[in-house]
């Protein structure tokens, strides 16, 4: 398939892709994340894309995964709507916050923080302590 | 050149990743239809408890243990005995009275604890159940080799009304034998542990609930559905599985068994009865069970909670919500910052600090990022910096595979998800501290530089249409 972009064209293997982008969607709907840490390394590294391309696309391709997939919950009875109704404008907020703090803080510190974070919790999870 | 040999390392991961838990995947979804009868109302069979005699009063019989065969009974998955009745609680044919049942209080304020006192016959143990009216939704998915036929039964067991607390309060004396089986870990049974500890006979309103079994099939999972759903089950084998749903709900021994009461020789007791902060609002039960299994009459108390304190009906819990609220908040913004949604460390968070169904928390985290979703949707449209087609072709593959996901999330149990899940954050780890490394910073820059350049472009195009 052909991505146009602002002038400039894109030849990218669609199939790979939407492999890709299926498999990534079960596990996200899965386990209730939205996937675009995976998504955006899919498309750059899996498909060749910059970076200019990829941020507004895979937002638009996980905005599909995260609306089936909250109805899929919501008909098979997973959804809570106290619980949501806690979080949702939590998460708002946070989005009015976060490009705030963005601006001060070096995103490869807070991406080596999250790096260690992620590991404690994957070895929490995994029973490993 | 080095940007290559990263994109093929990362699509090793990617695939290792996703054929390493596909076996986990396929040992849920069936690979073929087992071909087991469903359990049918069994006839008389020879062997089994002579109708109308009551199996619940027979604690040691061998027709009672999981996975045990009757002699002369097919091997199989006939588990009903339907022509035993369903224990009554209290045959009333019996010398000695029920015991008697008094609590302290009858009003709770965001859980307490109830002192009960009471007699019963001396030298005898003295059980409490103790349960709530509000009840949750609770699922626990059969995947396991039957020993006898080797086949795998893919069944959902699913019911709606599962109390939201349940609780068996034991003699004190128990307590060692209790602390034993917790130390098994997430390997224990709940059944064994009820006969293990002489418990059997408290068991009573979670075996009557309604349970409904769908038999799954890999057909059924990939186009999202629960599958055939099966006939009743006869009242034992309605008791045997929502023992597995009890542990499927409850998850720790500590959760549903106590030991708790203080029996004296005199045959009186004394037993606290906790209700933790979190509990469900409402009305509870509690019962008192002694000799021969005479059933007190039940005492009625009522737990309110009180705000910041609100009863999460889905999640069958009570949570002061300035906790979920603050920590949705932090992570989110960290999530923000680290170029990912927060769901990836809420989730596990969630399920690890308050005893939330992993399926309500998939289910709820899921559309709270939603929004921001679509406004940043939005706001790149207006500048118009998405490929609609690229975006939707991608969106339509992703569209299929969210229409299946959620329907797995049921079928594992809370050890498969957190297992699945640390091995997913760990390779989103990986992820993270190659974007870290000098070489993707460089790349970065340089594609942030055009990418700023574009923008700037795009806004300058938006503003001059105006």
């Amino acid at each position: 398939m052909i991505v146009n972009f602002w002038g400039q064209e894109f030849r990218v293997n669609i199939i790979l892709g939407c492999i890709g982008a299926f498999l990534l969607a079960i596990v996200a709907s899965m386990f209730g994340f939205g996937g675009g840490p995976f998504m955006v390394p899919l498309m750059t590294v899996g498909l060749g894309l910059p970076m200019y391309v990829v941020v507004g696309s895979s937002l638009l391709a996980i905005f599909f995964n995260t609306v089936i997939g909250s109805t899929r919950h919501y008909q098979f009875g997973n959804f809570d709507l106290v619980f949501f109704l806690v979080m949702f404008p939590a998460a708002i907020l946070a989005g009015f916050i976060a490009p705030q703090i963005a601006k001060r803080v070096s995103p490869v510190w807070v991406k080596r923080i999250a790096c260690i974070g992620l590991l404690i919790l994957a070895l929490n999870l995994l029973g490993v302590y | 050149m080095t940007s290559k040999r990263f994109g093929v390392f990362i699509a090793c991961i990617l695939t290792w990743w996703s054929l390493s838990f596909s076996p986990r995947l396929f040992a849920q979804s069936p690979v073929e239809n087992p071909p087991s009868q469903p359990s049918t109302p069994a006839q008389a069979q020879p062997g089994g408890p002579l109708p109308g005699q009551d199996s619940n009063q027979r604690p040691a019989q061998p027709s009672s243990l999981p996975g045990g065969v009757q002699p002369g009974q097919l091997p199989g998955p006939v588990l009903g005995l339907g022509s035993t009745p369903m224990a009554p609680p209290s045959p009333p044919t019996l010398k000695s009275g029920p015991p008697t049942l008094k609590v302290d209080k009858k009003d709770l304020d965001n859980g307490g604890t109830i002192t009960v006192t009471g007699k019963g016959t001396p030298g005898q143990p003295v059980l409490l159940e103790v349960w709530s009216e509000n009840d949750v939704r609770t699922s626990f998915f059969d995947s396991k080799k039957d020993k006898e036929t080797g086949n795998i039964p893919y069944i959902l067991y699913m019911t709606e009304a599962m109390p939201a607390y349940y609780r068996i309060c034991v003699p004190s004396s128990l307590k060692g034998k209790l602390e034993d089986i917790k130390k098994q870990g997430g390997g224990w049974s709940y059944s064994q542990t009820l006969k293990d500890l002489g418990a059997d006979a408290a068991y009573t309103i979670p075996g009557k609930i309604k349970i409904d079994r769908y038999q799954a099939t890999l057909l059924g999972s990939i186009v999202g559905s629960r599958g055939d759903i099966l006939p009743k089950m006869d009242d034992k084998e309605n008791k045997k599985r929502s023992k597995q749903l009890i542990k499927a709900r409850f998850r720790r021994p500590g959760q549903v068994l106590a030991p708790t009461v203080e029996i004296k020789p005199d045959g009186s007791y004394t037993a606290k009865v906790n209700i933790p902060d979190g509990a469900a609002p409402g009305k509870y039960y509690i019962a008192a069970i002694g000799d021969n299994h005479l059933r007190s009459e039940q005492i009625t108390v009522e737990n309110k909670t009180v705000f910041p304190n609100i009863y999460m009906p889905n999640a069958g819990t009570s949570l002061n919500i300035f906790w979920p609220f603050l920590l949705t908040l932090a992570v989110t913004m960290f999530g923000v910052l680290m170029g990912a949604g927060g769901g990836f460390i809420l989730n596990p968070l969630l399920i690890s600090i308050w005893p939330l169904p992993h399926t309500v928390v998939a289910g709820t985290v899921m559309p709270t990022v939603a929004f921001s979703q679509a406004s940043g949707i939005y706001n790149y449209s207006k500048i118009k910096f998405i490929s609609w087609k690229f975006g939707v072709v991608m969106g339509l593959a992703m569209l299929l595979g969210g229409f299946i996901g959620p329907k797995l999330t049921e079928l594992i149990t809370l050890d498969q998800f957190k297992f699945i899940f640390g091995w997913i954050l760990i390779v989103l780890a990986g992820l993270m501290w190659w974007q870290t490394t000098p070489g993707y910073l460089d790349k970065n820059k340089k594609e942030q530089a055009i990418l700023k350049e574009f923008k700037k472009r795009a806004e300058e195009a938006a503003m001059a249409k105006k």
